[in-house]
């Protein structure tokens, strides 16, 4: 009965998403992508954040490497493809993890947080000041967006909104199912075991500064995903877009305002976010200020965010069943 | 064959000396209890075994082999098991997801991003015999933090265990416990332990002369005395430093 519900609502969703251009119109399709891609861009923070407890002030570094290198490598190389251009973006991410985490896998807590923040504004003067590889404050735009194509098969042009959004949600949400299943693999418990335990995880036969670097490698390269995917979408990145602190801050509020708990948490956060500012933008360009108000009430009231209120409600409805539901989930 | 056996071993903490020239030996086989007053080095020495710090001077060997200084990720893989005084459970976690940690390590699941771990029946199958040897299936879903002090105790030490380690080093396995819940605990260590090499430090007499094959007393820090039950009951220096005041 229940797995009935979940297909039957899982096809809806599938079926809108597949006809999201037709139905909406393009302006609501790309506030659609535009949210898949913070949704994408939250998750990897809350794989740190929300399962390993590690909290990063510099998460935005990722999410920008992965979007100038997609965007580099189509301005400087004819004729690239378009996938091409995505990995490169996503090698990028993972080559800065990779640099980084001999560093980042062997402190936790506040030198973790902090770290980060100095880290991620050492990347943002950088993208600064190398005006030649990162075009400066202006960034870069205007770079040729490749079709998607197979050689003789199919090409499809990209310029077209409804066909570029065809082509983000499947990365999008593509990478999203790879984390998710992540979450569900053994690894999952090894991340929890070092958010609530560090150190039994070591006296249980794990290692703990190389598990932490593989996932602190699919948080960086996920996030270089949906930084690739921003760049094309937008054709442009620059360094405010991309290296701001307040780009390494959205995640983490996302994160906090969906539920830190769950997997689907960011994603919650980061759909509450997307309609706070299609709202609130109406009326005024505060839109911030209407965002930290929200997070600070869900600090106060719901630590758990908004999925942590629907667990309440639940169990208050639904009783003892839904407790053991949300045990496993919150794990 | 001795299993476990430390050489001259010495640890301090910056010039406070707890450990003094410290030559345990552990025989394949048997339970051996430490014993002593409170700050005579017990837990250090377990922890300068088990891998949480590297010994100051001296050496610790496992099967003849050297391990000093080992992280305790790698001695587990050698067969090494250790369970804490403080409960060090995965406090937010189920009983269920606790003892399956020790599961998957006992089978070297360790780095498989490929499989999901509920799809691993049979994982989950020995993790709920485990559970129901120690008498916590029914609380299988329920959260560490939640559980009963007794039960919380067990899952420590089972965790230890679920790793199924040839040496069992039990730091305190009782402390804290009711009269009741001792004795519950002492049967349950007996019956898990069958057929393994077990190291445990304990404070409760009654445990320690009804679990162990030998005893070591330390004593500020230093060997005392080592022996069978009845030697140490009648060995005057332990009497004086130690038993004495108990009135065994």
């Amino acid at each position: 009965m229940k797995k009935t519900v979940q297909w039957i609502i899982l096809a809806v969703a599938a079926g809108i998403l597949m006809f999201f251009p037709a139905l909406f119109g393009i302006y609501f399709t790309n506030v659609f992508l535009t949210f898949v891609i913070f949704a994408l861009f939250a998750t990897t923070l809350n794989l740190l954040l929300g399962f390993t407890g590690l909290l990063s002030f510099g998460h935005a570094m990722f999410f920008g490497v992965g979007g100038y290198g997609t965007a580099i490598a189509l301005e400087r190389i004819e004729g690239l493809p378009l996938i091409l251009a995505v990995l490169i973006g996503v090698m990028a991410a993972v080559a800065l993890a990779l640099i980084l985490c001999p560093i980042m896998v062997r402190v936790s807590g506040t030198a973790f947080a902090m770290l980060h923040l100095a880290f991620g504004q050492l990347i943002y003067v950088l993208a600064l000041k190398l005006r030649d590889i990162t075009g400066g404050e202006d960034g870069i735009g205007g770079f040729d967006i490749p079709p998607f194509s197979i050689p003789g098969v199919v090409s499809v042009d990209m310029t077209d909104p409804s066909n570029f959004y065809y082509f983000g949600m499947i990365v999008l949400v593509g990478s999203l199912a790879i984390l998710w299943f992540f979450t569900k693999t053994p690894f999952g418990s090894i991340m929890v075991g070092i958010r609530d335990n560090a150190n039994r995880v070591d006296y249980m036969g794990f290692k703990v500064p190389q598990s932490k670097a593989v996932i602190y490698l699919f948080a960086g390269g996920f996030a270089g995903v949906a930084g690739s995917i921003y760049a094309l979408f937008q054709n442009l990145i620059s360094a405010s877009d991309a290296f701001h602190i307040l780009v390494s801050f959205v995640p983490v509020m996302m994160t906090m305002v969906g539920g830190i708990g769950s997997f689907f948490g960011p994603v919650v956060g980061a759909g509450i976010f997307g309609i706070l500012e299609e709202l609130t933008s109406r009326y005024t360009e505060q839109v911030e200020l209407v965002m930290g108000l929200i997070l600070i009430l869900v600090i106060m009231y719901a630590p758990m965010g908004f999925l942590g209120i629907v667990q309440i409600l639940k169990e208050k409805w639904f009783g003892k069943m839904s407790q053991q539901a949300g045990a496993e989930e919150a794990s | 064959m001795n299993i476990l056996e430390t050489k001259a071993l010495y640890h301090d903490f910056s010039g406070l000396k707890v450990l003094f020239d410290v030559n345990l030996e552990v025989e394949e086989g048997e339970r051996h209890a430490v014993i002593g007053p409170n700050g005579a080095g017990k837990t250090t020495l377990f922890n300068v075994i088990t891998g949480t710090y590297r010994p100051s001077e001296g050496q610790v060997f496992f099967r003849g082999k050297e391990i000093t200084g080992f992280a305790p990720h790698k001695l587990v893989r050698l067969g090494m098991g250790r369970s804490f005084q403080i409960t060090s459970t995965f406090f937010r976690q189920t009983a269920f997801q606790n003892i399956r940690m020790g599961i998957l390590s006992k089978r070297g699941i360790r780095f498989n991003m490929f499989r999901m771990l509920d799809k691993m029946d049979d994982v989950t199958k020995e993790t709920d015999e485990v559970l129901k040897r120690i008498n916590l299936d029914g609380e299988r879903d329920i959260p560490a933090s939640a559980l009963s002090y007794g039960k919380s105790r067990s899952l420590e030490i089972s965790m230890a265990l679920a790793t199924d380690p040839d040496l069992v080093m039990l730091d305190e396995p009782t402390a804290g416990m009711s009269v009741d819940e001792t004795h519950t605990a002492v049967e349950l260590i007996r019956k898990l332990t069958e057929g393994k090499t077990m190291v445990i430090i304990e404070h409760d007499m009654d445990v320690v002369f009804s679990l162990a094959d030998r005893i070591t007393v330390l004593h500020l820090g230093a060997i005392l005395a080592t022996g069978k039950p009845d030697e140490i009951r009648d060995n005057q220096a332990v009497k004086d430093a130690y038993l004495g005041e108990l009135e065994v």
